[in-house]
């Protein structure tokens, strides 16, 4: 049943995967990027890793695809059609892909791969009693120190968006 | 029953929406015109691409979303576990959740939230 449910997925995201790459229309492909991040999620709930399924349709389907439309969006010729690249290109880029697949194919094939018995999978809070715990082996200190990463993301995001008008405020008011 | 479930939520998903579809087609009055395909009936057709190209603005909101979507994804784990860690749990995300407050106040002083 689970085999069913992960060929019928793994089908999903490589057609949306090569949809994304081939269509010609950069609205089209972020919608088809869409899927095969929300493909990538069914797979983590497929293997029981509910949290991280969570964080990847909040955070990649929810937020990135927003970016990423909004950057689409910005874009002066959307209605524009890309082109297509010439032959030599588009036969090194073949060859390029070729050789990476190779790579991934005798890797993963030489690798042994060892079935675990009674193996535990990580829940949600699991995650949150770690992420608290001020004792040894908790992460308190990173889990507070994300939240700075955050915010100096924020400020930064804020300076570079705004940086010419902000900078023409101060010089006023001084 | 987990799986079998979402294997029977798909295939009647499927068949709701392509029996709607083939039923509506079945049964439906047919005709076909050049002005059926206008995007207005009988009003004025549109000049130009409807495409436009959004304000630089919007792009600052959707940074500052994802900066509290991510936020947000930090905080499930903490409330799956509130009840068991207690008030320092509460403590612990209170910094947590000043420090990004501080963010919040710095994009409104700095007009970031404001709509030009």
């Amino acid at each position: 049943m689970e085999r069913i449910i992960f060929y019928s997925i793994a089908l999903i995201m490589v057609v949306f995967a090569i949809a994304s790459v081939t269509s010609r229309k950069m609205l089209r492909s972020v919608i088809y990027l869409l899927f095969v991040l929300c493909g990538v999620a069914g797979i983590y709930f497929l293997i029981d890793y509910n949290f991280l399924a969570a964080i990847q349709l909040t955070v990649y389907a929810g937020g990135i695809i927003v970016l990423i439309i909004f950057s689409v969006l910005l874009v002066h010729h959307i209605e524009m059609q890309l082109e297509i690249a010439k032959l030599s290109r588009q036969i090194l880029t073949a060859v390029a892909c070729m050789v990476g697949l190779g790579i991934f194919l005798t890797t993963i094939y030489s690798h042994e791969f060892n079935v675990v018995e009674n193996s535990r999978t990580t829940t949600t809070a699991d995650i949150g009693s770690k992420l608290l715990s001020y004792e040894a082996g908790g992460f308190i200190l990173p889990f507070e120190v994300i939240s700075v990463l955050l915010l100096a993301a924020m400020i930064g995001a804020i300076i570079i968006a705004k940086g010419a008008k902000l900078t023409g405020k101060n010089d006023k008011a001084l | 029953m987990g799986s079998e479930a979402i294997i029977v939520f798909l295939i009647a998903g499927i068949v709701l929406v392509a029996g709607a579809n083939f039923l509506s087609n079945l049964i439906s009055h047919k005709s076909d015109n050049p002005q059926k395909r206008e995007p207005y009936e009988s009003g004025m057709t549109t000049i130009g691409p409807t495409w436009v190209q959004f304000k630089v603005g919007y792009y600052l909101f959707a940074i500052l979303f994802l900066i509290f979507d991510v936020e947000v994804a930090f905080l499930i784990p903490w409330a799956v576990v509130f009840k068991d860690f207690g008030a320092i749990a509460f403590i612990e995300v209170l910094i947590f959740l000043v420090i990004l407050g501080l963010g919040l106040m710095y994009a409104w002083k700095k007009g970031a939230l404001k709509w030009e």
